[in-house]
């Protein structure tokens, strides 16, 4: 038993070292700069057109339903290039060879990609909520606080899980860019963010539910206006779900990914 | 440097305990070794083979099958420093891919350490270690140290352990005082030698070189050369790859040279010398073009084989002759309008041999 604990807290300890080190190898934004600009000062712009925008089109005179949306919006920032461009990172690099080479534990290895973007993710979505209160007077006293925390954290968890599937979907095509432009604006349109889901039509509705971010979303803007943590929990389930879903097909792409490159010999390609 | 032991991933200096390699340290096995100076293989490989199918041609795609390694065998001692030599595109690299687990062969087997590589690659890669040559595979962004942090979890190092090893390894590889930097601002050598480094970090008893020397300076590639001769005091058994017959001759007990996938010659540096011990060699210096004459020159009867050497402005073409100086007239006459320079008749060296190898098949 003893034993065993030692070695889970080993586990442990390794799973946190390469998933902090993965981050930091692999992920393209890391200079302050270019942080700052993409996660601090972006999501304002963002924020601050949607407000006009629904404003004037719309007619909608309440900013906090765009505050929450693009707020939330800024998790696929992390969730999906973040993540995506780890997984798929290690080709550019010449690394693969070297990581399919060790005896590492793929599923450790592959979640371990994503596990500091989700952190990053959380902190960017609070960091645009917080711009949210400050410009646009964003009310959360009616709050329940940590279920938002909550709802935060498995709604970057679900983009995160987007991601991991995308980047492998980039390791196998060779162009992760493309892709992810793609279904980042995918996410902006079906997400919810600066529409209403109902207005919709069926189809798009269809979409809405099978992407990560539209529960989580609805799930913000219940919280925000006051609703309680059981109110919209099978919203986070499902947002769980959905996520939980794409990081498993997307482990399944990365394993089958292994096997094919080195039947193939394309390991190296890129 | 390289001498003195570095202490294992499991915190104590020298070997793991011995229930890692039960064949090897088996009583029996031992006392056979010293009665018989027989030495287990660390490394069997038998008829190997490998197909590429290669897509040719972007819009009309058709399929054309490359046969990039036909059917070669060889074994590695326990210990052993084996050469694998040949030029460009034989086949060296995909033969280390297969050896180390992360290319299937189209058909033949290898062992190492009693496993076999594709059944049971999982058992297999914690305990070989491998580098292909050149600066990629290494995370630029990272330092030094921090690379070797990461790959040490990749293979389940204990992180407390490896950050005591860590700057042993910088030490043998001569990067002590530049670990802390970003890799990016390796210099090219700096970061193969990092790449060893990385392949040394879980104390694998096998290592696989695919070209550690490429593209680094004589110097950085002697400095490169001591670290691989240190490692064999070591006691490990390494494979190497190379283009470079000196390379070869200077590190390894045995040499393979292989060309278009097949070993042409295998055995000690002085073995393969042997095979040319019976010819000259005749050095010409010419300057301008003779493309046009060589089809001649390689139809004498008194031509072995035919190379050129470009050095500055002339050329030198390169002839093995078992008939020695007397062909030299020969030669000279097929030469004629030719500006030549110097010519010399010299004993063959092993890159004589290694020539006649390569350039006997073409
Ligand atoms: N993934 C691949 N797909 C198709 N053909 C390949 C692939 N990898 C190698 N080849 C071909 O197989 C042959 C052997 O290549 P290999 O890389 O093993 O040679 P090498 O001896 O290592 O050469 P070098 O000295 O240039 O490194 C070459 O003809 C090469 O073009
Ligand atoms: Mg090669």
């Amino acid at each position: 038993m003893k034993e065993l604990l030692r070695d889970l807290g080993l586990n442990v300890r390794i799973f946190f070292q390469g998933a902090y080190l993965s981050y930091l190898a692999l992920f393209a934004w890391i200079r302050p700069p270019h942080y700052i600009a993409t996660k601090v000062v972006g999501p304002v712009f963002y924020m601050i057109f949607f407000v006009l925008m629904g404003a004037y089109v719309a007619g909608r005179n309440d900013p906090s339903f765009y505050v929450i949306g693009n707020a939330m919006q800024t998790a696929a920032l992390s969730g999906v290039f973040g993540v995506s461009m780890s997984i798929d990172g290690d080709r550019w690099g010449g690394t693969l060879i070297y990581l399919f080479g060790s005896p590492a534990n793929r599923l450790a290895l592959f979640l371990g990609r994503a596990f500091m973007h989700i952190l990053d993710g959380v902190f960017g979505v609070i960091i645009a909520l917080g711009w949210g209160l400050l410009i646009f007077g964003l009310d959360l006293s009616q709050t329940h606080l940590p279920a938002l925390a909550l709802t935060i954290l498995i709604t970057v968890f679900s983009t995160a899980g987007m991601g991991l599937m995308l980047g492998c979907l980039g390791l196998i095509t060779r162009n992760v860019m493309l892709v992810n432009n793609t279904i980042f604006f995918l996410l902006f349109v079906f997400s919810g963010a600066n529409v209403e889901i109902g207005s919709l039509p069926g189809w798009a509705q269809a979409v809405s539910s099978i992407i990560p971010l539209t529960r989580g979303i609805a799930a913000a803007r219940l919280l925000i206006g006051g609703e309680s943590l059981a109110a919209v929990g099978p919203l986070l389930w499902g947002e769980f779900l959905v996520g939980a879903a794409y990081a498993a097909i997307g482990f399944l792409m990365f394993r089958q990914f292994e096997i094919i490159a080195i039947r193939r010999g394309t390991l190296e390609a890129f | 440097m390289g001498a003195e032991a570095i202490p294992d991933v499991h915190g104590h200096a020298g070997r793991p305990p011995s229930s890692c390699r039960p064949i090897v340290h088996c009583p029996f096995v031992a006392f056979y070794e010293v009665c018989f100076n027989f030495r287990m293989n660390t490394i069997e490989v038998q008829d190997l083979r490998r197909v590429y199918n290669a897509s040719i041609g972007a819009i009309r795609r058709s399929r054309k099958e490359i046969v990039a390694v036909d059917g070669i065998s060889f074994h590695i001692e326990q210990g052993e420093l084996f050469g694998l030599l040949g030029p460009n595109g034989v086949g060296k690299t995909t033969t280390v891919k297969m050896l180390t687990t992360m290319l299937i062969p189209t058909s033949g087997r290898i062992r190492i350490l009693g496993l076999d590589v594709v059944k049971d690659a999982k058992k297999l890669r914690p305990r070989i270690g491998f580098i292909f040559g050149g600066e990629r595979g290494l995370y630029w962004r990272l330092s030094g140290v921090d690379n070797l942090r990461y790959f040490g979890s990749l293979y389940h190092l204990d992180p407390d352990a490896t950050r005591k090893r860590i700057p042993k390894l910088l030490e043998m590889v001569g990067l002590s005082d530049r670990g802390e930097e970003k890799v990016e601002g390796y210099s090219r050598g700096m970061k193969q030698r990092l790449h060893i480094a990385r392949a040394l970090l879980h104390d694998p008893e096998v290592l696989f070189l695919d070209e550690p020397t490429l593209g680094l300076d004589p110097v950085g590639a002697r400095d490169l050369r001591v670290i691989i001769r240190n490692l064999q005091a070591e006691n490990k058994t390494i494979l190497l790859t190379t283009h470079y017959m000196f390379e070869a001759d200077a590190l390894c007990q045995r040499i393979a040279v292989i060309n278009k996938g097949k070993i042409v010659a295998e055995g000690s540096p002085a073995q393969l010398k042997s095979i040319v011990s019976d010819l000259s060699v005749i050095e010409v210096e010419i300057f301008g073009g003779v493309d046009d004459r060589l089809p001649a020159l390689r139809a004498l009867p008194a031509v072995d084989a035919l190379s050129i050497e470009n050095r500055e402005q002339k050329q030198v073409l390169l002839i093995q002759s078992p008939a020695g100086a007397e062909a030299v007239s020969t030669i000279l006459k097929l030469l004629d309008g030719v500006r030549v320079g110097k010519v010399a008749v010299r004993e063959p060296t092993l890159e004589d041999a290694y020539i006649r190898l390569v350039e006997g098949e073409a």
